[in-house]
């Protein structure tokens, strides 16, 4: 059994770039469908609620939960359909996508597809990251928005990046007990970029809010420390925290140790790119935007005709470059399709797209990874959490075998488990480029080949009996 | 967590983990009711026998992956929970150890 869904355009992720997207694309005419692997729309930044719980007054909840309501009414209203809980894990050579929903195949044929597929968190390996309840600020985040369930009893924050504010936020008004937030960098090494928020009022209101917040529940970042390893025995325990400088090298003798039994940690995104590359759009490594992205034109069309990409996939750029990309990449590919779209329309969201990123590239300069922090992940420490692959074996066969991410990948089986390099892919090529002392470029990607997540046999063999 | 009754959870069912039964609600993630029971270990890993639990909870990292009403390798951090629902830490395979 297969389905098949036909439509001139096909928007594949359903968080703030992909509804921007089919919003201006229907609005301008297009028939629309939103492919989304979760059971609600909205992606991360959106997060909703299972349709399973109840909300006697929506009015009362907070903008965590609303802020997305105005977008998905509109998308709604203009005849977009979502298909929800529908994974897109194939692309065929005529332009079809394979997908599957609730264990049903199917395939999608569009005369235009919109590449939405978001960013997930970067996590970077130290002694410990695999124990149980060691997570990413993002999971944390989800499970209480999503699921009203708090991660743990007694958390820390660690990492890099704006984005640990707003988990704060979310987890402190659902009253959790937040031990201590640890940011790498320190507000002196982020002096020298502080005319670059000229204009940026609304993100720097958003900033002092979250301040307050903080300040509120007596709590202060501690800036310029990071997490060095997690212990515990069947579940993290405690957390060791060390001083770094600007480069990230650890200082000898600031040890810090601070218990809890919920440790996230996040070192900013990663563009979720396996689509366009199956697809085979062309790709450019660039470290400020978050690793491998699509090239693409001032109309989001990438090097492949009818592609277009939106949003952190094109590279890191948060939510409101993210909505702003969505709009250029849906008027674009509405007017190829020959609907009418005013060239005002066009300009302006370009405009407002070049302003949030410009804002996006300052976070990812003043948040940049420091280099110390992937220099210290030491041989014995776990890089693959499925195929139990250490920084030593990767750094080994680097050295055997040559800067190739695919070589070092056959000769480890890093990244041959169940997220298919999704976690230790960009561990596997920063580490072999570090070995080899060459470029990202150099080492290559991890290859992309379908299905993009794990799909049952039958799933895929109902697509072909059809 | 604090409940002010502007959310409300689905009606209780009941899922079998290992065997055991756990109390859930409608809407919730077999992930989520594990943990709202205390149970953060979802698995052990097939080589060094290491514990994993959730970790990214949006689907991407697979570590959650378990048994679910016979199915292997399902993320327990997407999978809503049903009345009855089989839960099971997984079996896996050892892999094969390359011969040097």
């Amino acid at each position: 059994m297969s389905f098949t869904i036909e439509t001139d355009i096909a928007v594949v992720g359903a968080g703030p770039a992909g509804l921007s997207a089919a919003l201006a694309a229907a609005n301008a005419g297009a028939r629309v469908v939103v492919l989304d692997e979760y059971p609600e729309p909205g992606g991360q930044f959106y997060k909703q609620l299972p349709a399973e719980f109840s909300v006697p007054d929506r009015a009362k909840l907070d903008d965590d939960y609303t802020k997305g309501d105005e977008l998905l009414a509109a998308v709604k209203k203009a005849g977009v359909t979502i298909a929800n809980e529908t994974l897109v894990w194939g692309a065929f050579e005529d332009g079809a996508l394979a997908v599957t929903r609730r264990g049903e195949a199917g395939s999608v044929k569009a005369g235009k597809i919109i590449v939405a597929s978001g960013a997930y968190e970067r996590a970077i390996a130290f002694p410990g990251w695999d124990l149980p309840g060691v997570m990413t600020p993002g999971g944390a985040q989800t499970l209480v928005k999503n699921q009203q369930q708090l991660p743990g009893g007694r958390i820390v924050l660690a990492g890099s990046g704006p984005f640990l504010l707003p988990v704060a936020k979310t987890l402190l008004g659902a009253g959790a007990n937040i031990a201590a937030i640890f940011e790498a960098t320190r507000p002196r090494e982020w002096m020298r970029h502080a005319l670059r928020l000229w204009g940026h009022w609304d993100r720097i209101a958003e900033g002092l809010r979250y301040r307050r917040v903080l300040a509120d529940a007596g709590l202060s970042i501690r800036f310029g420390r990071v997490v060095v390893r997690a212990e515990g025995a069947e579940t993290v325990e405690r957390v060791v925290t060390m001083a770094c400088d600007a480069a990230g090298n650890t200082i000898a003798g600031s040890e810090q140790t601070e218990s809890c039994d919920t440790l996230c940690v996040g070192y900013g995104f990663t563009p979720q790119v396996q689509l366009t590359r199956l697809i085979g759009c062309e790709h450019r490594y660039d470290a400020l935007r978050g690793g491998w992205v699509p090239k693409y034109g001032a109309d989001m069309q990438t090097s492949v005709a009818g592609v277009y990409v939106a949003g952190e996939v094109a590279g890191i750029g948060g939510a409101y470059a993210a909505l702003a990309e969505g709009w250029v990449a849906g008027l674009s590919a509405a007017r190829e399709l020959g609907h009418k779209v005013r060239d005002m329309a066009l300009r302006s969201a370009q405009r407002e797209r070049m302003t949030r990123r410009r804002f996006g590239d300052l976070v990812n300069t003043v948040f940049a990874v420091k280099p110390g922090i992937f220099d210290r992940i030491a041989d014995g420490t776990l890089v693959c959490r499925c195929e139990e692959v250490t920084a030593g074996e990767i750094r080994a066969a680097a050295a055997a075998w040559g800067a190739a991410a695919g070589a070092v990948k056959g000769v480890t089986r890093c990244g041959m488990g169940y997220c298919q390099g999704r976690i230790c892919g960009s561990l596997l090529e920063e580490l072999t480029a570090r070995t080899a002392g060459c470029t990202r470029e150099d080492v290559g990607g991890l290859s992309v080949r379908p299905p993009l997540k794990p799909v049952r046999v039958g799933e895929i063999a109902d697509l072909a009996s059809d | 967590m604090k409940s002010d009754g502007k959310i409300i959870p689905g009606p209780a069912v009941t899922v079998h983990v290992d065997g055991k039964p756990l109390p859930a609600r409608r809407g919730q993630t077999v992930a989520a009711a594990m943990l709202a029971a205390g149970q953060r270990v979802l698995r052990h890993t097939r080589n060094a026998g290491k514990p994993r639990g959730l970790f990214c909870a949006m689907g991407v990292c697979f570590d959650c992956v378990m048994t679910i009403d016979g199915k292997a390798g399902v993320r327990a951090c997407l999978t809503k929970v049903e009345d009855g629902m089989q839960v099971n830490s997984p079996v896996q395979f050892k892999r094969f150890e390359r011969k040097s």
